[in-house]
């Protein structure tokens, strides 16, 4: 990731709105290795679970969230009920108020049309770079226009490489294992921000939920383990907070 | 229906991104909400590994021993530790599956 200047030494001559866009495009790039597979295998999965082409590529659209995409294609799939779907994508989605909220106080100033656009525009890694730049350089009137060009950069990449996916995935013998790329994406997410050990009760609550859950009806048991798992984090982190000791 | 419960779901998930920048609610979450939420990432994704990972996709039942995609992920987490990288995780990961099952 790039090193921020520094407030200290940050000239104070404030950037052009083009300067903006670019450096949020420059800071995003990075994180397109792990956004373009991911929508490759986003699009192959969900052509092979049954969606059309043109639903599989105007989920990524529509959503425009990995792992609520994969979980609403594979739960529709199997056939769940409607309301355990949107349920599902809504738990999974719900940490975006996250991101709402502490982009608030940068963002609340503009017009209603760019809070609409940027707010569309506000995914996991769109919001982990922008913030770090309203957070640590200096502000600047056009600074929107740095979440402006991480979130495009990654939209435009996202639907891109859906489309591939769903033309590749027609294509592609079932034996290859590639919904396999699912997991291991996952994996690839999960495993370097295991660090506390509310998150490791959080990881080994919800990974044994989703097993003894399996024979739950309607495929319940994503939405248990989910829940199960953040109340499980949420537990270890209290406890930990009240007694004191380090996370 | 599909159509209707995709949009319904994109409207819900814009709502989580766009209500906190709205004029509609002004206080930010309340600190346990924000603790809850940090949590979602972790539970949600593991819930779908873990099962991905452990369940027979033919016989849908557990498998420990035998089971290609176990040692595979057991790669795949490796690497990620190391790596840090989803390119070189999903690159190992598959790798060794296929190999795995080539092997046994």
């Amino acid at each position: 990731m790039a090193e921020t200047s520094g407030t200290f030494l940050a000239p104070p001559k404030a950037l052009t709105a083009r300067a903006e866009f670019w450096a949020g495009v420059r800071d995003e790039t990075p994180l397109m290795f792990g956004v373009i597979p991911f929508g490759l295998v986003f699009g192959v999965l969900g052509v092979e679970s049954g969606l059309s082409s043109l639903q599989t590529i105007l989920l990524s659209s529509i959503l425009f969230g990995g792992a609520s995409q994969v979980v609403f294609a594979q739960l529709w799939a199997a056939g769940v009920p409607a309301f355990i779907v949107g349920g599902s994508v809504c738990v999974i989605n719900m940490r975006h108020l996250l991101y709402s909220a502490s982009m608030a106080i940068y963002l609340r100033p503009l017009s209603l049309r760019w809070r609409i656009l940027l707010g569309y525009l506000l995914t996991d890694e769109a919001f982990a770079v922008s913030i770090r730049r309203f957070q640590h350089e200096t502000p600047g009137p056009f600074q929107h226009f740095h979440l402006l060009g991480s979130g495009l950069l990654l939209w435009v990449g996202w639907q891109i490489s859906t489309v591939f996916g769903v033309v590749v995935g027609e294509t592609i013998p079932e034996s290859w294992s590639l919904s396999f790329a699912i997991p291991l994406t996952f994996i690839a997410v999960v495993a370097p921000i295991l660090k506390s050990r509310a998150d490791l009760a959080a990881a080994v609550t919800a990974g044994s939920l989703a097993v003894i859950g399996q024979p739950l009806p309607w495929n319940s048991w994503l939405l248990l383990a989910a829940i199960g798992g953040i109340l499980a984090g949420w537990l270890v982190h209290q406890f930990n907070q009240s007694a004191g000791g380090a996370a | 229906m599909i159509w209707l419960v995709m949009i319904a779901a994109g409207l819900f998930t814009f709502a989580t991104r766009f209500i906190m920048l709205s004029n509609i609610i002004s206080n930010r979450p309340p600190p346990w909400l924000v603790d809850a939420l940090g949590f979602v990432p972790i539970a949600v994704l593991t819930a779908i590994i873990v099962p991905a990972v452990l369940i027979d996709p033919a016989s849908q039942k557990i498998a420990l021993d035998d089971n290609p995609r176990l040692f595979a992920a057991i790669l795949a987490i490796v690497t990620a530790l190391v790596t840090r990288q989803v390119i070189t995780t999903i690159g190992v990961g598959l790798a060794a599956l296929w190999l795995l099952q080539w092997a046994l």
